[in-house]
């Protein structure tokens, strides 16, 4: 298969700079490699596939060494190059100049676990505050939390990092962290000449909860609401994720009625989410007709997530397992006739992105980003499916029931703001077509198995498409009710770099605009 | 522009249309079957194994004792209405009810303490 | 005109200064359920029967929050800013035929058109004079703005201006109101399109709500503003959409001439006045409904390109249709 000729040419390159290879569960490789070869080793994986890009950057304590995993998306599948380090002498070289895309991984590595990574572009914090101090890392497991005393007269780490921009004549403008174009707190420094925007240098970490580490310290099922509680829009699909992770850490099938279940559910959370964002675009560029119509729609989605799950947003309806509660026949012909409405309303919506003057003379042509810049940035989602990257983890590594249901992955190419909200518009009539489908083709029997609390030794990768993108969570069990290591890693925090590319050279009337066609989900991005 | 743009004339026929707003508190809101509002506990099922509070994502409940049994005790201002509760207890003596209005002037009014049958104080009636 | 009693209740309750802020309260309320009925929600509901004492709740409110000016501005000009616009807006009431008459009764003359207009231009001025006091970067912005949109958008709305003064022969307007017996909007429709369109840029709504655009530059030139300055800055907004409309019925729609019934003719002329000012402002509401906010180079894109050439092509036009009406002697 792929996998062994991707294999085979790691051996090649590599020889021994490989030192052992297992498995991840579900069937996924792991190579772990020396600590030079591991640049190599990425060189030859992104030789294979021409798409190729990273996925995350895992850092594990072992505790004499820490472990750092960089996981490849390459052939629809992803392999994982790991390498030790020991903590005493915590340096690698970076791969930012391979793949670009790294960039924020590795920083945020280096913040929570103390690696150095070796010519780094532009070093510095990213997750944790300007004043934390100095070689506490939060994720190693000795980490003590103490009472800090931050928030102290600390005025030099608060200023600009020190790191000059181009020119001296240019104006800073700050874009947040308290902003009307904002709703959650990020800051972007634009150095503006004019009305060009010539430099944009992003700051996140302002709604870091530090939920990877707060998930160490609780059993699995209470973890499964933690995580859902990482994004209020997406909630349902990190609780997916998390729970098919540690399912197949335990080798657990789930029932098809609970496979077919959790997909409606993931697709009415994406319904929701891709309404809420063009209504968010309506009130960016002034068109507030626009957003009251789309958001009070919407409610017909919150309503049948309430006949469904109990509650409007937080679904709280996936568990270890299978799902926690039934669908009864009764709701399918109310669900059925609200989803029969909305198909009308989309139609109306379509006509008016596509028809409307004032809104195509606000989003065609702004916000550009390429098609090669979306590989090398390794953006996912549908940023990455408005450039024309055909990228769609329900496609490529189906999981719940999407290699039964069929579907259409929707692509445009032409790379501006109109496309990514198009692609967004036609996503939200095929996920309606698929709950139609899984309604129809809904299997009898249990919708839930019952599974030991303890989780037995070992790792695994799950995947899932968020409406953002491609969600990715990394959980290691160590044979107690509590994890050992889960890692997060949320598609705007892939998709920030795409923000930077898209902003510099352009207005700055455009770059609400723009911005806010990436889908930014900042606590998303923050954990 | 090739047609007109369709909103044109959507926002004049909203003109004459009723407002979606539903004016509450007057109308109060369709509550479904199953929705996860407050908690209603069931004394004379509870054995006090304690799986509840053990499972509770936010700590939000208490085993105290009651008549010489331990009972648990829900902090509604912790809950996060998650209902791993009620999946927990292995008699069924949890159950949710459609009661969300639970604003409250003060936290002791947000306690729901074991008594014989549900609710003390609190929650906007 | 002798300062006698009749002369100071006309300028200061009706139809003067009370009387102008009530309607302007009332057009504000109009338009705000106008909009919220058009987007599909309630609007003001609750103070007042269906919500009519809305603006002055809001009036009110700003009234007793507290006064900040922050350290660095220019004070003179940050203080007066906004009361003199406000007082500039509401002094060209005076030359406005409401009820029949001006308000001070000899003060039209010929010309007072091009005065009301300029009237309109300084205080606009003076709405970028706030902007450009308060030293801060999103102001400055939002003043910048609304600086270079209302003097581009200025020369189109003295050009159309100028077509119904040609067809009344007179640079007057109680004398152009008075001499429509069709109301020009109907004998050259194609300059009160226009007109409605120039009219709003100038007064800043969607799609030309540029300079406030609160996604973008935080308030404009509104953002240092708080308290009684910034009750001021908003009614002297509305002061000026009152007054835009104003002066479009006024030059269009026949102003405050219609048939008169039983009853004295000031209460008829007043009330056909106001029944043309509501008109005008839902058809403005209406604009801004449907249209997203331009940024400001497509803006003056469109006014330079579009609207300029257009409006002197569409003076040309009523012109000849003028001379074809009114033949020359």
């Amino acid at each position: 298969m792929n996998t062994d000729k991707i294999l085979e040419a790691l051996s090649n390159a590599l020889g021994d700079g490989i030192l052992q290879t297992r498995t991840l569960r579900p069937e996924k490789v792991c190579v772990q490699v020396k600590v030079g070869a591991h640049r190599d080793a990425v060189k030859v994986l992104l030789n294979q596939d021409g798409n190729a890009g990273i996925s995350a950057i895992t850092g594990v304590d072992l505790g004499k060494t820490i472990e750092l995993m960089y996981h490849i998306r390459t052939c629809n599948t992803i392999i994982t190059i790991s390498v030790n380090l020991t903590k005493e002498n915590a340096k690698i070289e970076s791969i930012a100049d391979l793949i670009p895309g790294a960039n924020f991984h590795e920083r945020e590595v280096s913040d929570l676990f103390g690696v150095t990574f070796e010519g780094h572009p532009n070093p510095g914090r990213l997750i944790l505050p300007e004043d934390w101090p100095e070689n506490v890392f939060p994720l190693r497991k000795d980490f003590v939390a103490l009472n800090f005393q931050s928030k102290m007269e600390n005025s030099e780490a608060l200023k600009d990092n020190g790191r000059h921009s181009i020119d001296e004549r240019l104006v800073n403008i700050v874009f947040g962290p308290q902003h009307p174009a904002l709703i959650e707190p990020e800051k972007f420094t634009l150095k503006v000449d004019g009305e060009v925007v010539k430099e944009v240098k992003p700051r996140i970490g302002y709604v870091h909860r530090g939920i990877e580490k707060a998930a160490e310290n609780r059993t699995y099922l209470q973890d499964i609401y933690l995580v859902e509680r990482i994004c209020g829009i997406c909630n349902a699909c990190h609780a997916a994720c998390f729970c098919q992770t540690v399912e197949a850490i335990m080798g657990v099938d789930v029932p098809p009625r609970a496979r077919y279940l959790r997909t409606i559910i993931l697709e009415l959370n994406r319904i929701h989410s891709h309404m809420l964002l063009l209504g968010h675009v309506g009130f960016e560029i002034g068109y507030e007709t626009l957003f009251h119509y789309m958001w009070r729609d919407r409610e017909r989605v919150l309503d049948i997530t309430e006949e469904l799950t109990g509650n409007r947003i937080v679904a709280s309806f996936i568990t270890i397992g299978g799902v926690r509660r039934d669908l009864k026949e009764d709701v399918i012909s109310r669900i059925n006739a609200e989803l029969e409405t909305l198909k009308g309303r989309m139609n109306f919506y379509r006509q008016l992105f596509e028809g409307d003057s004032t809104l195509k003379m606000r989003t065609k042509n702004v916000g550009i980003l390429s098609r090669q810049d979306a590989l090398r940035l390794c953006v996912v989602g549908p940023v990455a499916r408005g450039s024309g990257v055909d990228m769609d983890v329900r496609r490529d590594e189906p999981y719940a029931a999407y290699n039964e249901v069929p579907f259409k992955v929707i692509t445009y190419d032409e790379g501006d703001s109109w496309a990514r909200l198009m692609v967004r518009l036609d996503e939200i009539v095929e996920s309606i077509n698929i709950i139609q489908y899984a309604l129809e083709h809904l299997p009898s029997g249990p919708y839930r198995v019952r599974v030991p609390r303890i989780v037995p030794a070992g790792e695994a990768i799950g995947r899932v498409e968020a409406p953002r993108g491609e969600l990715f969570y990394y959980v290691k069990s160590n044979g107690t009710a509590s994890p050992e290591r889960v890692k997060v890693r949320t598609p705007t925090f892939a998709n920030i770099l795409a923000f930077v590319k898209i902003a510099e050279g352009g207005n700055i009337a455009d770059v609400p605009a723009s911005f806010v066609s990436l889908d930014p989900c900042f606590s998303c991005t923050d954990r | 522009m090739a047609r007109l743009s369709p909103i044109l004339k959507e926002v004049l026929v909203h003109l004459f249309k009723k407002p979606a707003t539903r004016k509450y508190p007057e109308e109060k809101p369709h509550v479904p079957e199953g929705f996860r509002g407050r908690q209603v506990f069931d004394i004379s099922l509870c054995i006090s194994c304690g799986l509840c509070a053990r499972d509770c994502p936010a700590e939000a409940i208490e085993m105290v004792e009651v008549d010489g049994k331990l009972r648990p005790l829900f902090h509604l201002d912790r809950c996060i209405f998650c209902y791993q509760c009620a999946e927990s207890c292995p008699r069924n003596a949890i159950k949710s009810s459609g009661i969300f209005e639970l604003a409250a002037k003060n936290k002791s009014d947000l306690v729901v303490k074991p008594k014989t049958n549900h609710t003390s104080a609190g929650g906007s009636q | 005109m002798s300062l006698d009693l009749a002369f100071l209740l006309r300028v200061l309750i009706f139809p003067g200064l009370t009387f102008i802020l009530f309607l302007t309260m009332f057009c504000d309320w109009v338009e705000r359920k106008i909009e919220a009925r058009m987007q599909n929600r309630m609007g003001p509901t609750y103070t007042g029967p269906a919500g009519v004492l809305q603006p002055f709740a809001d009036f009110i409110k700003l009234l007793t929050k507290e006064d900040i000016v922050p350290f660095n501005v220019r004070d003179f000009v940050f203080r007066l800013a906004p009361i003199l616009s406000f007082s500039i807006f509401a002094f060209a009431f005076v030359f406005l035929p409401i009820d029949g008459v001006s308000v001070v009764s000899n003060s039209n003359f010929e010309g007072d058109l091009v005065l009301v207009l300029t009237l309109v231009s300084i205080a606009n001025f003076f709405l970028f004079l706030s902007g450009w006091s308060s030293i801060n970067p999103y102001s400055a912005t939002g003043a910048a703005r609304v600086l270079t949109q209302f003097l581009g958008y200025d020369i189109p709305l003295f050009i159309l201006a100028l077509a119904p003064a040609f067809l009344a022969k007179s640079l007057s307007i109680s004398k152009i109101a008075a001499s429509q017996f069709i109301p020009f909007a109907f004998v050259v429709p194609w300059v009160f399109v226009l007109f409605i369109i120039t009219l709003q840029a100038e007064l800043e709504k969607d799609p030309f709500d540029i300079p406030h655009a609160e996604t973008e530059i935080v308030g404009g030139y509104e953002t240092e503003y708080t308290g009684r300055r910034l009750a001021f800055l908003k009614l002297s907004k509305d002061v000026q959409i009152v007054l835009g409309a104003a002066i479009a019925v006024e030059l269009f729609l026949g102003g405050p001439h219609g048939p008169v019934f039983y009853g004295p003719s000031a209460f008829w002329c007043t009330l056909w006045f106001v029944l043309k000012l509501l008109v005008v402002i839902v058809l403005t509401e209406y604009l801004t409904c449907v249209f997203a906010r331009l940024r400001i180079d497509q803006a003056l894109v469109i006014n330079w390109k579009l609207i300029l050439p257009l409006s002197l092509l569409s003076l040309v036009a009523a012109v000849g249709v003028g001379l074809w009406l009114y033949p020359l002697r």
